[in-house]
């Protein structure tokens, strides 16, 4: 089979800057968003930072009041639609066309428009910064009324809202090539169900993009009505549907941000143990469900309002649990018989897994209504929420950029290095974010500027402060390392790990239509794998 | 405390107690497999690696079970949720105190006294309730949502502009800390009062002095 060489393509090699800004293949654009996105994890680093410091002890007075309200508001919003979703986005744009077979993303203009799309929505909504009054301060979800024209004057709250909404109609394009792509550009052989685990965990994630992103833009566009005089969200009923209306999107982003990085890490398990990905048909039937069920969580986000039927939403929130249970039993069952090697992606994965399940099983705690009675709206969620998006989703991204950084660059990321990484962050992370537990329990709210000097809470939030700074220096070393491997090139090969998919079988990087050599046979989710247990003389082979 | 009356801070407790245990218990299991199994299969050479990938009815156990542990804590959640908000909002209530929120203070009104205190960015006057009796609560708001709470009881519910809201709680003796808990705008952090639980003839006397006599 020779599908790669069969057209003689004419693609223009674009490099460099006009490369990134206009290429449509879908490796540069999902590079481009990649980066992009990586730049608004730094900015919204440096937020979480000054939050901190106004935090470490009571009372203090570094940033306003109305800073800080700023502070909490874009770093939710930086964290949320310009780097974790979208970079979610970027490793399923890179990443599933070549673990597909596929030489290309359909209908890749549509794709840049929406990366273009996207970066404007996150420049419009920093340029708040700029604004008289202060950027977006009404925190990430900006509910009705405090986000109208009456409680929040001022242009930044609009840039804000006009930023949002760009950038979540720019997410729903590119998602929407990605699922195109999927359905329509398989190579010959790749089932459905031979796609490989990352490439099912990202499907289902831009899926959800696809199906709730659109309530978001709606939701803005009314929001931007209603701040100019049109009085959309009036009233009990106006302020229960902006809840209803948001989380809709609000809580299946939840797992858009959650789904790829799952992939990511699966892939870097399964890799790093020689052994292919236990349970797939139930993993990929447990995603299904899992994605299926969160779009019936949102209003678990709303048992204190009076407004919804709580027993429903604790129903199907605290039914997660046994799809997110499957995936455990799945990683556990794919280490069980393995060959294992702790390279920096595996140990990455499997931190992933162990934080992550910190933030899953807190989440069991906070859908059951009485439970959430107390803790909703004060740090024990913000503890829930952290342990799984940094601690989980951004362990999980860690494991990708360590397991996919070769396949991107050619060249290796120093394992040293990344293993130091890992230990600072592990440290950091957990300084950070487990006291909030018990400053949410103990009745510490969050998105408050000051807090009084309750005994205890002192102490723990400065060990929080401390944690931050330890994170901190933890990506700092993450960027010299990718400094110094570009630098000083340890070169790849094709295949450093062994790779089970088809990413591994071309070139690194990739040429521009991905597969210059005829694809492997394709007859499950691990070719790759298939080939070296036909022959074994290939297993040990590098 | 009345027997019998609604203790939301007990029913948390409860349910805390049974939640937390199951959930450091699954914590430990997990990472005492993932050590102890990384441990046994390192450094194996890779085509010693195992080749089976699928066991289904291992999963389909499995995710019984799972099941099971679900309906087992949503049973539970149920019944607490069910006396929390059902059975509380039932029992006759010994004082009634209309709650208003506003950026960024709480009115307490006592209807039946005809008095208001106050609290918050313009000043730090007491929510005084009777203890071991029902209070009811009707929250209201001028201008945005906050939320009312009272960490000691483990409980807290929305004032949204619009409604009326009825909570019913039941205070042990003492001082309790209290605030709002969604955020509100620029001072959202300056929203709080103290609730002063006392005997009930301590209140009544309170009341009296504060305000008219309750008409009889």
């Amino acid at each position: 089979m020779s599908v790669a060489t069969a057209r003689t393509p004419r693609v223009p090699r674009l490099t460099g800057w006009l490369g990134a800004a206009i290429s449509t293949d879908h490796k540069r654009m999902g590079l481009t968003l990649g980066v992009c996105s990586l730049f608004f994890f730094l900015l919204g680093g440096v937020f979480a930072l000054l939050m901190r410091a106004q935090l470490a002890q009571s009372n203090m007075h570094l940033v306003s009041d109305n800073s800080f309200n700023e502070l909490f508001s874009m770093h939710g919003s930086t964290m949320i639609y310009l780097f974790v979703t979208p970079m979610a986005i970027a490793l399923a744009l890179y990443l599933v066309p070549l673990q597909i077979g596929a030489l290309r993303l359909s209908a890749p203009r549509l794709c840049l428009a929406g990366l273009w799309t996207w970066l404007c929505g996150g420049l419009v909504m920093q340029q708040g910064w700029f604004a008289s009054g202060g950027a977006g301060r009404d925190g990430w979800s900006s509910i009705a009324p405090l986000s109208n024209g009456t409680n929040t004057p001022g242009v930044g709250q609009d840039l804000w809202v006009i930023g949002v909404m760009l950038a979540a109609a720019g997410m729903i394009l590119m998602a929407g090539c990605v699922v195109a792509t999927v359905a329509r550009r398989r190579a010959p052989g790749m089932s459905l169900l031979r796609m490989p685990v990352f490439t099912w965990t990202a499907l289902v994630s831009v899926l959800m993009v696809v199906a709730s992103f659109p309530m978001l833009v709606l939701v803005m566009i009314l929001l931007y009505i209603d701040r100019h005089g049109g009085n959309v969200f009036t009233g009990f009923t106006g302020a229960i549907d902006y809840q209803d209306l948001f989380w809709f999107f609000g809580h299946p982003v939840v797992y858009v941000m959650f789904f790829p990085y799952l992939g990511a890490a699966a892939e870097a398990v399964a890799v790093s143990a020689h052994k292919r990905w236990f349970g797939y048909t139930a993993f990929v039937a447990s995603i299904m469900t899992f994605a299926a069920l969160s779009m019936a969580v949102w209003s678990h986000h709303m048992y204190v309002t009076g407004g919804v039927t709580n027993q429903y939403f604790a129903f199907t929130s605290t039914a997660l649990l046994v799809p997110a249970g499957i995936e455990y039993f799945d990683m556990i069952g794919t280490l069980i018989g393995g060959s294992i090697v702790l390279r920096t992606s595996m140990l990455f994965a499997l931190t992933f897994f162990l934080q992550f399940l910190i933030g899953g099983l807190t989440g069991i705690f906070v859908a059951s209504p009485v439970l959430d009675y107390h803790v909703y709206g004060t740090y024990f969620v913000v503890a829930h929420f952290h342990y799984t998006l940094f601690a989980g989703s951004i362990f999980g991204f860690f494991a990708g950029v360590y397991h996919w950084f070769p396949k991107i660059t050619g060249a290796l990321l120093r394992e040293r290095l990344g293993k130091l990484q890992l230990l600072v962050m592990v440290i950091g992370t957990n300084m950070t974010f487990f006291p909030m537990f018990f400053l949410g329990n103990d009745g510490m709210p969050r998105r408050v500027s000051r807090y009084p000097a309750h005994p205890g809470w002192g102490t723990l939030n400065e060990i929080e402060t401390i944690g931050a700074g330890i994170i901190a220096l933890g990506v700092l070393l993450f960027l010299i390392n990718v400094f110094v491997s570009l630098r000083r090139r340890v070169p790849a090969g094709d295949d450093p790990w062994l790779g089970h998919t088809l990413e591994w079988a071309t070139t690194s990087p990739p040429p521009p239509l991905n597969f210059e050599a005829p694809l492997p046979p394709i007859r499950s989710y691990a070719p790759l794998l298939d080939l070296r247990e036909d022959d074994p003389a290939r297993a040990g082979a590098t | 405390m009345t027997p019998g009356l609604v203790s939301t801070r007990s029913e948390y407790d409860h349910l805390f107690s049974i939640y937390v245990p199951i959930a450091i218990g699954v914590f430990a299991l997990i990472v005492v497999v993932v050590l102890v199994t990384v441990l046994i299969f390192r450094r194996r050479p890779p085509e010693r690696a195992a080749r089976w990938h699928e066991h289904n009815p291992i999963e389909g156990t499995y995710a019984v079970l799972l099941g099971c542990t679900a309906a087992f804590l949503l049973y539970l959640t149920f019944t607490a949720e069910h006396r929390v908000d059902t059975v509380a909002n039932q029992e006759p209530a010994a004082v009634v105190v209309d709650v208003l929120a506003s950026k960024w203070e709480w009115t307490f009104t006592y209807p039946a006294y005809h008095f208001s205190v106050r609290s918050g960015t313009v000043g730090r006057q007491p929510l005084v309730v009777p203890a071991g009796e029902a209070v009811r609560f009707n929250l209201g708001s001028l201008d945005v949502i906050h939320s009312f709470w009272i960490p000691a009881l483990r409980y807290k519910h929305d004032a949204i502009p619009g409604s009326t809201q009825v909570i019913t709680l039941t205070f042990a003796r003492g001082v309790f800390p209290g605030q709002c808990a969604e955020f509100c705008g620029l001072r959202h952090a300056d929203m709080i009062f103290t609730a002063h639980a006392v005997s009930p003839s301590a209140f009544t006397a309170w009341a009296r002095s504060r305000g008219t006599a309750p008409t009889p």
